[in-house]
């Protein structure tokens, strides 16, 4: 879909509400080279939400928002869970799942969207908690990856159910104990991004939000990749402060602790050859570019 | 009494290039650029009080942001 057909009729502009028109006027719809450079001078593709303040989600939240390449040729294909809250609140075109359903929805609307629009790109990503991701709906998980379904999968890790309580999770580390998980987990962290490179992905990467620059760089990629080639997987660290037992402003902290060198969520991607062959192309083609326009 | 962050705008260096604390808080359009003065400030019907641009700022040892009653 264009812009241009999403767009008020200026006869209803007087009794738009005020943040709608702030998204007309202000925001980054089809603007090639958005990213998280633009938050704060621009209208952001999410609005008040209802997660707890300080929550590290909320941050991932907004910095994926901000780093999808094309806002207006996305959907967002969410499940139950914190994320489920926010998606009322995104300005892009989503749709809620049952819990685990997420990866064969957005199987089965990445190729209606093919049929729909043969001559147009449109992006589907999935954003679901580690319970949809790696317990409850692992089986659709896998079998997307199977397939080889161009799409992008993210999984906000957050190593527990968290907004039920704090029930042992698939993603969980070893040991830890939660509130409704006393005896501790006795089980090592599923190691989904090794699965995930096995299983097909063409691009895997394990981060944390405490840099924006990296996770507009990954999402970036990880869209970009989905369009092409195969199927691209991102974990992200977004720790539930309130079910670690920290305060609203530790949740940064406790994200480049969980980063550091030989932590769990230390940086890492596992590209394969064709991706990372796609992935100089792109940049070639952008530094010709840049090239071009600061010659002339 | 509820608390909510407000930013100096003698002390905020976002005219060097400065986004710590719009990069990182978690609410959406909270913490804006004023483009005329360039400085950050708090749009505050927005701001849940969580204290992380405080840390953020104080961290970078510019310590313009301070946590306000209201």
């Amino acid at each position: 879909m264009g812009k241009e057909k999403i767009q008020i009729n200026e006869e209803f502009w007087d009794i738009m509400p005020d943040d709608y028109k702030d998204l007309v006027t202000h925001s980054t719809y089809g603007k090639t080279d958005r990213g998280w450079k633009d938050v704060g001078s621009s209208t952001e593709l999410i609005a008040e939400h209802s997660l707890c303040a300080g929550c590290p989600e909320s941050i991932a939240f907004r910095h994926i928002m901000a780093s999808i390449p094309a806002p207006e040729d996305t959907v967002m294909v969410g499940s139950t869970g914190c994320t489920s809250l926010v998606f009322p609140m995104v300005a892009v075109h989503n749709i809620h799942s049952l819990f685990g359903n997420q990866n064969a929805v957005a199987t089965g609307l990445k190729r209606a969207l093919n049929v729909r629009f043969p001559d147009k790109t449109k992006d589907v990503i999935v954003l679901a908690g580690d319970g949809a991701t790696v317990d409850i709906g692992l089986d659709m998980t896998l079998q997307s990856w199977f397939r080889g379904e161009k799409f992008t999968t993210i999984c906000f890790d957050n190593e527990l159910y968290a907004n039920t309580g704090g029930q042992e999770s698939g993603l969980m580390q070893k040991g830890f104990v939660a509130k409704m998980a006393p005896v501790g987990k006795k089980f090592e962290k599923v190691r989904l991004p090794e699965i995930a490179r096995e299983s097909g992905c063409a691009y895997v990467a394990v981060l944390t939000t405490s840099k924006p620059s990296l996770v507009e760089k990954v999402v970036r990629q990880a869209v970009l990749i989905a369009r092409e080639i195969g199927p691209t997987y991102l974990q992200i660290y977004t720790p539930c402060i309130l079910e670690i037992g920290k305060q609203s402003m530790e949740g940064l902290q406790e994200m480049r602790d969980a980063e550091s060198a030989g932590e769990r969520f230390k940086f890492r991607e596992y590209v394969t050859p064709e991706a990372q062959a796609f992935i100089d192309e792109v940049a070639a083609k952008k530094k010709a570019e840049k090239l071009a326009s600061t010659s002339n | 009494m509820y608390n909510v962050a407000e930013i100096s705008e003698e002390a905020c260096v976002a005219n060097k290039g400065c986004r710590l604390c719009i990069m990182y808080c978690p609410e959406a359009n909270c913490i804006l650029m004023n483009d005329e003065k360039k400085v950050a400030y708090v749009v505050e019907s927005r701001c849940k009080g969580c204290e992380l641009c405080v840390v953020v700022c104080n961290a970078a040892k510019h310590s313009a942001v301070a946590m306000v009653s209201r």
